[in-house]
């Protein structure tokens, strides 16, 4: 009988504990809880870790940031299961506009992608373009990884192939390696099998101190990856918090946030991780 | 890493919390199915041995689908909640608990509750007597379940969404850290995580080898 | 001399088929009453409807004058010994006081019983022992004490002693039968042991095929069988 006292006080005791797990409210927002979808990518960088209390401090929303793929972030959003997203997709993000599942659409950032792989560059592309590049590690037959699981990244990388013509991911000859994970493991697998791969800078820059990987090729305008913030619509689904997605959207898009993404990252690496584009439209970055 | 502590805490709350809700459902329903005879008890039985085999990731594929907006339950704005990882943890935890709690009882000499009544056992007093007498296996039954849900990844991180400051917890950081390349924190994390799994599992062992004399 | 016991009518089935059938048994307060048979003579099924832990498909049980008692008022009353002692995994004294404590009787007085029965019993030693630990014999001892401590109006006892050795089997039926003449305990015993019942019983029944065939003063029956069966049965027993 003393077990079951003991058992039914703990209970009672962790009930009083998680129940004590209560959010609280500075200014308060009629509905303060807000879904952000976004990218493994966007979360790891770090950016989220500052931005978000900025705007929870402001505002009083509570930001629940649910990092997933992008294929997940979309659906989410085609699903109603957040209220805003932050993802860098512009294909995919497009195609969800027009079937009427975001409301808003605003530009707010970019980084760029790289390839990365061995410092003695096997398939020799450090002076080529990117279209070319891909091209060479195909013909060098050179090990290169992708991220095989419908993220930015991987739609990136896949509109290069196209781009050259070659099609390994039907093909899947041995070189060609699919990770199916995140952008952090799938640098460090690439890495271990001094293998290339193409990566957003930020996670790259994060990741350096482990791996073995230089940059190889950077700055072509095609390589640039573009954030946008979408508001889910609410006529598509009216449980959704539209009025903290769009307080979300304008602060990502407000001068001072802007500012704090410019100097994100320089202390630490020597560079920023992100550009602000706020003040500019979709065709400045060759959308 | 200042989170340490809270993600620490979070995932004993959580996971104590579902290991004693399934006791609480897993004792009565095992000693049910260990000592009485009811149509659909075989069904059960079978119910039960599968769950315990159930991938924990289909679980929470299943909670997180009802828990979303678009799904039956989503209402009850359960998802990316502590309680929701109780909940899903609960499930898991709650087949392992019951299944071996009738496996403890089975074990019992069928006549011993004859005995007992014989000598003048209501049949509550009856079942307090065996639980009493398997009280070793019991508790390794709840050993079971608290080590099923403590290292659990896949359904926590799916109905949890792994948000730091809520819902974050030992194995869920430890994914992201590693993802991160954050090596370093993902081992601390992890020394954390094995030091509670060690320790909970030491008590228990020595309350339960402390019993056999 | 009253009756403390009444069976009237009996009939008990298992699976549709019937296992126990008995028109009339009546013991009396006091006596010790032996049943035997053979193997599936239906001892085991009578010994279980009488402790109520089966039930019969028709007929009545009088206990004490009345057949209406509910059936855990009637099984505190009665005490129950099996072959195997069954004991708990816990000390001797903790093992004896159990059914003390199902009635819910005082600690204090618990305690005095235990002390007095696991001494009359031989066992007081043991008290502290872990009741796991004990031989064959000292295991019976303490099933008998757990039996005893609750002052029963009936005592049920089923082939208590054949998985004893010889020499301690015989220790225990001089031990059992002395404290049965203290306590005047009626007491219904199943044996396939023709020694056992002639040693303790005041009565026996012969059971053969789920009826009883004849009841009556061991030595009486020995010397007169009812019946071809019953002479058949005690004969190879070599009565």
């Amino acid at each position: 009988m003393k077990r079951l006292n003991l058992f039914l006080s703990l209970f009672v005791l962790l009930a009083v504990m998680l129940s004590a797990c209560a959010p609280a409210a500075t200014p308060a927002p009629a509905n303060p809880d807000l879904i952000l979808a976004t990218t493994t990518s966007t979360q790891d960088s770090g950016l989220l870790d500052v931005l978000i209390p900025l705007f929870e401090a402001q505002t009083g929303y509570k930001v629940k940031t649910v990092a997933v793929g992008t294929g997940a972030a979309l659906k989410m959003g085609e699903e109603g299961n957040a209220d805003v997203l932050l993802v860098h997709a512009p294909a995919s993000e497009a195609a969800l506009m027009d079937a009427g599942f975001g409301k808003d659409r605003m530009l707010v950032m970019h980084n760029d992608f790289i390839i990365v792989g061995p410092a003695d560059d096997p398939a020799k592309i450090k002076e080529l373009g990117p279209k070319d590049a891909f091209a060479a590690i195909y013909n060098a037959g050179v090990p290169f990884v992708s991220r095989a699981d419908d993220s930015g990244t991987n739609k990136m990388e896949l509109s290069f192939w196209k781009k050259a013509e070659l099609d390994p991911t039907t093909e899947k000859p041995a070189w060609y390696i699919e990770s199916g994970q995140g952008m952090g493991a799938t640098l460090t697998i690439a890495s271990e099998k001094a293998a290339y791969t193409l990566t957003d800078r930020a996670t790259y820059l994060a990741n350096k101190g482990n791996l073995q990987l230089e940059i190889l090729l950077e700055g072509d305008n095609a390589l640039l990856n573009v954030y946008h913030v979408i508001t889910v619509n609410p006529d598509k689904w009216p449980k959704t918090n539209y009025d903290g997605a769009l307080a979300f959207a304008k602060f990502m898009t407000d001068p001072a946030t802007q500012a704090v993404i410019a100097s994100f990252g320089v202390d630490k690496f020597g560079q920023p991780l992100f550009y602000p584009d706020a003040d500019r439209t979709d065709a400045d970055l060759g959308l | 890493m200042t989170d340490l502590l809270p993600i620490t805490l979070l995932s004993l709350q959580v996971s104590t919390l579902a290991t004693l809700i399934s006791l609480l459902i897993g004792l009565p329903l095992g000693t049910a199915l260990a000592l009485s005879k009811f149509p659909g008890r075989a069904f059960i039985m079978s119910l039960i041995n599968t769950g315990m085999a159930l991938p924990p990731v289909v679980v929470g594929l299943f909670v997180a689908m009802s828990l979303w907006r678009s799904g039956p339950l989503g209402d009850l704005k359960l998802i990316y909640t502590p309680a929701a990882i109780v909940i899903v943890q609960t499930i898991i935890a709650s087949p392992v608990v019951t299944g071996l709690t009738a496996a403890a009882l089975q074990q019992l000499d069928p006549r011993l509750r004859l005995q007992l009544y014989g000598l003048g056992a209501s049949r509550v007093q009856m079942i307090f007597s065996l639980w009493r007498e398997a009280r070793l296996p019991l508790l390794a039954a709840l050993m079971a379940g608290f080590g099923s849900v403590i290292s659990e990844i896949g359904a926590s991180m799916m109905v949890g969404g792994n948000i730091k400051g809520q819902t974050r917890v030992l194995t869920t950081a430890i994914v992201l850290e590693t993802g991160k390349g954050e090596f370093e924190t993902a081992i601390a994390l992890s020394i954390f995580l094995l030091t509670i799994t060690f320790l909970v599992n030491w008590a228990l062992t020595a309350i339960q080898q402390r019993g056999r004399q | 001399m009253t009756v403390l016991i009444e069976v009237r009518d009996l009939l008990v089935q298992r699976e549709k088929k019937t296992v126990l059938e008995i028109e009339h048994l009546s013991v009396e307060a006091g006596e010790a009453l032996a049943v035997v048979g053979p193997n599936g003579a239906g001892k085991s099924t009578l010994f279980l409807t009488l402790a109520r832990l089966l039930k019969a498909a028709r007929g009545t049980i009088h206990f004490d004058g009345t057949s209406s008692l509910n059936t855990l008022e009637y099984r505190r009353r009665i005490a129950l010994v099996l072959q195997e002692p069954l004991l708990m995994d816990a000390s001797v004294k903790d093992n004896a006081a159990i059914g003390l404590r199902f009635r819910g009787i005082s600690k204090a007085e618990s305690d005095r019983r235990v002390g007095h029965w696991l001494g009359r019993l031989g066992v007081a030693h043991l008290a502290e022992r872990p009741a796991r630990k004990l031989s064959g014999g000292e295991s019976q001892r303490v099933s008998l004490t757990r039996a005893f401590v609750l002052q029963p109006e009936l005592l049920l006892l089923d082939e208590p002693f054949t998985a004893l050795d010889a020499p301690t089997r015989l220790r225990l039926l001089d031990d059992l039968k002395s404290v049965l003449a203290e306590t005047s305990t009626t007491t219904i015993f199943i044996t396939h042991d023709l020694q056992e019942a002639a040693k303790l019983a005041t009565r026996m029944a012969v059971m053969l095929n789920g009826r009883v065939h004849q009841v009556g003063e061991p030595r009486q029956v020995f010397a007169h069988p009812a019946d071809a069966q019953v002479a058949e049965f005690l004969g190879t027993q070599g009565g």
